[in-house]
């Protein structure tokens, strides 16, 4: 499977290890993170709780973008402000050049619960967001039809969610997401409640998906070997309060065969866990005196 | 976290899992228990197989487990016979105690006396007229408690602010008997129909307003994020959501409240009133009429269990989604 377009290909010709600045390297910027802060007040403490701190970040249109960091490092307080779900306390969020000012059909969220509505059926849970948007009825089951063939479920239209395995259960929310055509697909550790075998299979099948629909994709993950074989770029988060230690372009010469046993792969994940080691530590230590 | 910075060993290629016919030998691997269809449904936008598990595959599995392949028609008539067992002894043992002589027939006659005094009942139209009465009064009361007592509960649920406010009134009433109640109501509707039928509203209000208050709070958060992030407002987020999310919740008060309705109904009418089946058992008792009196029982019975094998089908319409 081929996955880098050639123009990207050429834009991104860097040398494995190679640490770029924040800023991509080409493209139009789709998603831009300015100076971005979130601090929460926690009931029975007076000093306010920072989740994340001066993210600056630039997602590209049409990037595959993976974040990775220490649990509790803020990862999903940064998706959710992607998002619209809450606000920033400092800086601003910008999506095709305009701020962020709430929710928005032209971002999808997957979460990693798949957040699916248990009372509809796998068609219907697809057309929820189509509702939302009001697309005609006719027009709306044609389209959940399209997009469950999309993610190999087609005869599973009728299905209720308890019904679907794990796996099936997210490849539905997964074409939920895609069904109301954002531009951006905002993902919260989608595969991590999955078993390794089925996790390996929707990864590969979200890269065939990401390119055959060019959706910009935000992926949060706390895997690297995930972060490393979805990512163009890998975004290296620190301990809280979350900020951006380091971004990474991920290149490889080929991706046919076995990509994790690329000596290339190695090198990725062992300096992305580098990265993450003093982190990882640092967080450990927050958790027991928080605790 | 520490585990996931480890590398994992490579696992073989997907597309080399076995094929259809060995899928239920893989299964049997030691190493890879958890095995899942996902891994056989890899291929780029390749249709699903027809072996994924379902909850029909397993059920059928399970017959074959047994080893006993029973016709469904055979297995369902089965589980009728199991169930009406105990029902037959229990009507045979109070057959039986009173023709021998071990209770008293005056005071607990066989039941093949108290059907055929139900019978003339039923021939007379007495326990139609009876039946009609309570019949009336509980669905009135029932009725009206619905109507009122789901929205109420929706928007104390929904507005926080009027679940502050309201919340010290209901704990106090909600902590006081209905049966306690039935003089106040009597005193100020007067001894008619209306006191009996406020008197059922007010038993039935309770469980469907508390059930359908907590069914909207226990609504999931993951899903009104994830509808929320699908741009809907507050008023498409309720109805999407939080309604039919909190529907099974509303429709355990309303069973409840369905049981309440004629639990509640048949002391009121003992306490005072001209027809109903709690004036026939009062009554029939007054004038020694015992197997009348056991008629009227056995009639509340069987009321009691329509009303909820209706109520019990509605829901199933309602939430044909739920796992049970």
């Amino acid at each position: 499977m081929s996955l880098h377009t050639a123009e990207h290909d050429s834009a991104e010709r860097i040398t494995a290890g190679h640490v770029t600045a924040e800023q991509g390297p080409a493209g139009p910027v789709k998603i831009g993170i300015r100076g971005v802060g979130k601090t929460f007040r926690i009931r029975g403490s007076d000093r306010p709780f920072t989740a994340v701190e001066g993210i600056d970040l630039d997602v590209r249109e049409g990037e595959f973008l993976t974040l990775v960091g220490p649990s509790g490092c803020g990862k999903s307080t940064l998706l959710d402000l992607i998002a619209g779900l809450t606000a920033p306390t400092t800086g601003q969020i910008l999506i095709d050049g305009r701020a962020v000012d709430g929710p928005g059909l032209d971002r999808g969220i997957v979460f990693q619960q798949y957040a699916l509505f248990p009372w509809r059926t796998a068609l219907a849970n697809i057309e929820f967001g189509l509702e939302a948007k009001a697309v005609p009825k006719r027009e709306r089951r044609e389209r959940a039809r399209h997009y469950l063939e999309l993610v190999g479920l087609s005869g599973f239209e009728q299905r209720y969610p308890h019904e679907l395995s794990g796996g099936m259960r997210q490849r539905v929310a997964i074409a939920r997401s895609l069904a109301f055509d954002p531009d951006v697909l905002l993902m919260d550790e989608p595969f991590a409640a999955l078993d390794a075998q089925t996790r390996e299979s929707l990864q590969e099948e979200l890269l065939r998906i990401w390119e055959k629909t060019n959706k910009t994709v935000v992926f949060i993950t706390h895997g690297i070997d995930e972060a490393v074989y979805l990512g163009q770029r890998v975004a290296v988060m620190t301990s809280r309060p979350g900020r951006i230690k380091q971004v990474l372009d991920i290149e490889f010469d080929s991706r046919e065969g076995d990509l994790r046993a690329d000596p290339g792969f190695g090198e990725y994940r062992h300096h992305i866990w580098t990265l993450l080691r003093d982190e990882v530590a640092a967080a450990q230590e927050q958790e027991r005196t928080v605790g | 976290m520490a585990d996931d910075t480890t590398l994992t060993v490579p696992h073989p290629a997907p597309d080399s899992a076995a094929p259809a016919p060995a899928a239920p030998a893989r299964r049997k691997e030691p190493a890879q228990p958890e095995r899942t269809a996902e891994t056989a449904a890899v291929g780029p936008a390749g249709p699903p197989r027809g072996d994924v598990p379902t909850a029909d595959d397993k059920a059928t599995n399970f017959f074959r487990v047994a080893g006993k392949r029973r016709p469904p028609v055979a297995a369902r008539l089965l589980a009728v016979v199991n169930r009406s067992l105990a029902l037959v002894l229990l009507a045979g043992i109070w057959e039986a105690l009173p023709r021998i002589g071990a209770v008293d027939a005056v005071f607990v006659p066989p039941l093949s006396e108290i059907l055929a005094a139900w019978y003339d009942l039923l021939l007379s139209g007495q326990l139609l007229e009876h039946f009609q009465a309570s019949l009336i009064r509980s669905l009135s009361g029932f009725g009206m408690a619905i109507l009122l007592a789901i929205p109420l509960g929706l928007a104390i649920g929904w507005y926080r602010p009027v679940a502050e406010f309201l919340s010290p009134v209901l704990e106090l009433f909600r902590n006081t008997s209905a049966v306690a109640l039935l003089p106040v109501f009597i005193l100020i509707f007067g001894l008619g129909e209306t006191s009996k039928i406020v008197f059922v509203f007010y038993a039935c209000a309770w469980p469907i307003l508390l059930n359908t208050v907590s069914g909207v709070r226990t609504v999931e958060p993951l899903l009104i994020k994830s509808a929320r992030s699908m741009g809907l407002g507050p008023v498409r987020l309720f109805q999407k959501v939080i309604l039919p999310a909190a529907v099974p919740t509303i429709f355990t008060g309303i069973r409840l409240a369905g049981a309440y309705s004629i639990l509640v109904l048949i002391f009121a009418e003992m306490v005072g009133a001209k027809a109903g089946l709690g004036y026939l058992i009062q009554d029939t008792q007054f004038n020694f009429r015992i197997p009348d009196m056991y008629a009227g029982i056995i009639t509340i019975s069987a009321l009691g269990l329509l009303f909820n094998l209706l109520l019990l089908s509605v829901e199933r319409r309602f939430s044909t989604w739920r796992t049970t």
